[in-house]
């Protein structure tokens, strides 16, 4: 449970704060609505370039760490498909300072195009380690491109290839931070020892001075098409064990499908008594290590099924194996104990989420970013409403080959 | 255009002490109260890691399958019960200690602790279970060894200590096929006995709890504190392996030092920090933000019980292996010949206490503290003395350690890729 306050700068800016009377610390967290999603589809992995690129200083903070560090805090940020989040920890006292630092790269960067190429080089490496420097790196790459025909969500965070990140230019840089680094796109929130008066009182000193311009203009909402048959792809590839990953495009976050479906996934896979860990790893041993989650996307997100084969277990058998558990969930609805058995975990989830500023922080912009507030602390509520003939209805009509794509690791012997 | 704040003094953290209790048979708890959030966690610390070991994953086994089954309910049983209620279990285990946590919602703390009594007291390792976790972790741990990062831990660890080093040795995915009940048996009584155990429980709990996990540590049977011998560590000075198709070298560059209890473990800590400890770092700065060779490098002292060790990491461009070796040892250099200057050991301290603060924060990390420090053989205010001898350490002392340790010819260097 996070209680909060609220308060709307006239620019435009949405401040929260919840006040946590344990901590020492401050938590300054601040949300930009833009993400891969809003890229072009020739500059990939822009949004998550430009995020290392707020780090590169601004006219006034030459190097945005030091001043950080300066107050014992730390600092760091991540982009999603959705939006592009930043946040700083320091010792209550000095929170001031986080606020000072984030409204002044609100107002304009410093990048030159030294600065540019030296974070292009980074987030290459970056490329790189996570992407392809391992085995099955490329999976996500090749999963979206199967999912999504329409949808900016085909190419994942990182882009689709490092020829675009090697192409951007300074004057994308400041095209794109001009349309959404601005304080109507932004949701600040701090979680501290602190009254809220006091953060609004300071927010309203550091961030007012920007200036609002009225709204922000963005694509249209794109609706990917629904999966009609198979879709399929092997890769022969030097890794160590075959692989089976199963995506099926799901509800909007917020539509009670997208509740189902993450309740559906936990019923598989939430934990050690969950069925696919049970029935797959343990008992039939197809399986050295296998999952069902949803990626979580504001809109049309996946839902996974995915495992590692173990050495004498062919991909017929494997794939059989987990369309064989949802065909379970439709035959035998699952009982009331076992579907308490998640509700309950969600609840206890939801709780050890909430154990420190920073997390606090995070979920309030998060959740005011969805627009609604009510599912800030509600969602345990939602889960708790699903019935077990509901997830057998979902199943039954959603979650069949012919809405599938497929992507199989095949190791060459 | 908006002014700086001032910086406000923040004064020392306060670190939160613990109540030392025992149970009837001697075995210590150490409680920490937190009322604020409704969760308990309570942790089983035994002094049964891998150094311990006579059958290469005989350890991990251990602890990784106590909750597998027990002498009246078998493993789905158990993850069942948690998964109902909630609670995590947790397992873990490295060269020196081995701990099993139990994190909770307060209301259902007597539930959880049921639990946790059969699983610490009572495992059976029933063979079928055994054989099946066996093979999956030798799966797991095949899959693994195809990725760079984790050879070139196992790589490291063995040049720097010695192949058969018991903080050094790894054992190959076939060693699993010689795991068997009775193998698992014989480590869990030589180990897991009241002599060699301690307990911490913290967040949100009362005496009713407290008690319980008393009565649990009463059940531990009379031992001995284990034996083992660690010899000196015999390095090897160079590894290059090649992995074909690999795009990025992975570099550690270390060597072995002394555990945290030596009179130089913290300035050395201070070294690290300097070195690669935040991102304001020296191998963050040359390797990250001035060349592009790397997304990113890091620098640590790592405690052993009886040992310790000095490493330096990163990932890097492999057309630029070289350059990027030069350059760390460049910045090793910098370290011994000059006195670091007074703002940037400034910033180093706070970066320090920063983080110290930061792993108090919320109710549990006050609990990884005090276990860290207990099996140091201090008790918590070791994290205030700590914090004090950061305060007062000064460039010269920093230069000095540096030189006296940094000596080229002992440094391990391995690189992957």
């Amino acid at each position: 449970m996070i209680d909060y306050k609220e308060h709307k700068l006239v620019n435009g800016l949405t401040v929260l704060a919840n006040y946590d009377e344990c901590s020492a610390m401050a938590a300054v967290n601040l949300l930009y609505e833009v993400g891969s999603r809003d890229e072009e589809p020739s500059r990939t992995g822009f949004a998550h370039l430009f995020e290392h690129l707020m780090f590169r200083g601004t006219k006034r903070v030459p190097d945005f760490d030091l001043p950080v560090e300066e107050v014992c805090g730390e600092n760091n940020a991540f982009t999603s498909a959705d939006y592009t989040n930043y946040y700083i920890t320091t010792p209550k006292e000095n929170f001031e300072t986080a606020l000072w630092l984030e409204a002044d790269r609100m107002m304009g960067l410093d990048i030159t195009p030294e600065k540019l190429q030296v974070e292009k080089s980074v987030v290459i490496e970056e490329f790189n380690q996570r992407f392809l420097n391992r085995p099955y790196g490329e999976q996500w790459h090749c999963l979206r491109e199967m999912v999504y025909t329409l949808h900016p969500y085909r190419s994942p965070v990182i882009g689709l290839t490092p020829d675009h990140i090697r192409n951007a230019t300074l004057e994308d840089v400041r095209a794109f931070y001009e349309r959404y680094y601005r304080p109507e796109n932004a949701i600040l929130s701090v979680s501290a020892a602190l009254p809220a008066e006091q953060i609004f009182e300071a927010a309203e000193r550091y961030f007012s001075v920007l200036p609002g311009r009225g709204t922000i203009e963005r694509r249209g909402k794109v609706v990917e098409p629904a999966i009609t048959s198979p879709r399929r792809k092997v890769i022969e590839s030097n890794v160590p064990a075959d692989q089976i990953t199963i995506a099926f495009l799901m509800g909007e976050r917020g539509t009670r499908d997208y509740y189902l479906c993450d309740l559906l996934t936990d019923l598989l896979a939430g934990g050690e008594s969950a069925r696919i860990y049970q029935h797959l790893v343990r008992q039939r041993q197809i399986f050295s290590a296998a999952n069902a989650y949803i990626t979580g996307e504001r809109e049309q997100g996946m839902l996974i099924l995915t495992g590692q084969l173990n050495p004498s277990v062919t991909i017929q058998e494997a794939e059989d194996a987990l369309y064989g558990e949802l065909e379970r969930l439709v035959q035998e609805p699952v009982g009331d104990y076992e579907l308490r058995k998640v509700q309950n975990k969600f609840e206890a989830n939801i709780t050890f989420g909430e154990l420190n500023v920073m997390n606090k922080a995070m979920n309030l912009s998060y959740y005011r970013m969805l627009g609604d507030m009510s599912l800030l602390n509600g969602e345990v509520d939602i889960y708790r409403s699903i019935t077990a003939e509901e997830i057998a209805e979902y199943i039954s009509t959603h979650l069949n080959r012919n809405q599938s794509a497929t992507l199989i690791y095949h190791r060459k012997r | 255009m908006i002014q700086r704040p001032e910086i406000k003094p923040i004064g020392m953290p306060r670190i939160p002490h613990y109540t030392a209790l025992s149970a009837a048979n001697g075995t210590p708890l150490y409680a920490l109260h937190n009322s604020s959030q409704g969760v308990v966690r309570v942790s089983f610390v035994f002094r049964a890691g891998t150094s311990y070991q006579r059958v290469p994953f005989s350890a991990s086994t251990v602890v990784n399958t106590l909750s597998e089954g027990t002498a009246n309910h078998s493993g789905k049983e158990i993850a069942e019960a948690l998964d109902y209620v909630g609670s995590y279990y947790d397992a873990n285990i490295d060269r020196d200690w081995s701990v099993v946590t139990f994190c909770m919602l307060k209301k259902f703390a007597a539930a959880t602790l049921d639990i946790a009594e059969e699983v610490i007291l009572r495992p059976s390792f029933p063979e079928e279970e055994i054989a099946s976790y066996c093979a999956k972790r030798k799966e797991q741990l095949h899959v693994q060894r195809s990725k760079p990062e984790q050879i070139s831990r196992e790589v490291f660890g063995r040049a720097l200590f010695g192949e058969e080093h018991p903080y050094g040795v790894t054992s190959s995915e076939e060693c699993y096929d010689a795991i068997t009940t009775e193998v698992l048996r014989e480590f869990y009584l030589s180990h897991y006995n009241a002599q060699s155990t301690f307990a911490v429980i913290s967040g949100d709990f009362g005496d009713e709890e407290q008690q319980r996990v008393c009565r649990i540590l009463e059940g531990l049977p009379e031992g001995e504190v284990p034996e083992r011998t660690i010899p000196e560590p015999s390095p090897t000075p160079q590894v290059r392996q090649k992995m074909e198709g690999a795009m990025q070298s992975c570099i550690k560059i270390g060597l072995p030092l002394f555990a945290r209890t030596h009179p130089d473990f913290v300035a050395m800590q201070v070294v690290a920090t300097a070195m690669g400890g935040y991102f304001g770092s020296r191998l963050m700065q040359n390797l990250r933000e001035r060349n592009g060779y790397t997304y990113g490098a890091y620098a640590a002292m790592i405690n052993l019980d009886r040992s310790g060790y000095f490493v330096m990491s990163a990932d890097v461009a492999g057309d630029h292996t070289e350059e990027a070796v030069v350059e760390i040892f460049g910045e090793v250099e910098r370290m011994t010949s000059e006195p670091m200057s007074a703002e940037e050991l400034e910033l180093v301290r706070k970066t320090i206490v920063g983080d110290v603060m930061r792993v108090f924060d919320g109710p549990f990390g006050a609990a990884d503290v005090t276990i860290e420090n207990i099996q140091n053989g201090e008790k918590n205010d070791y994290t205030e003395r700590f914090l004090g001898e950061v305060a007062a350490i000064t460039p010269e002392r920093v230069r000095e350690v540096a030189n006296r340790y940094f000596q080229k010819k002992r440094f391990v260097v391995t690189i992957i890729g």
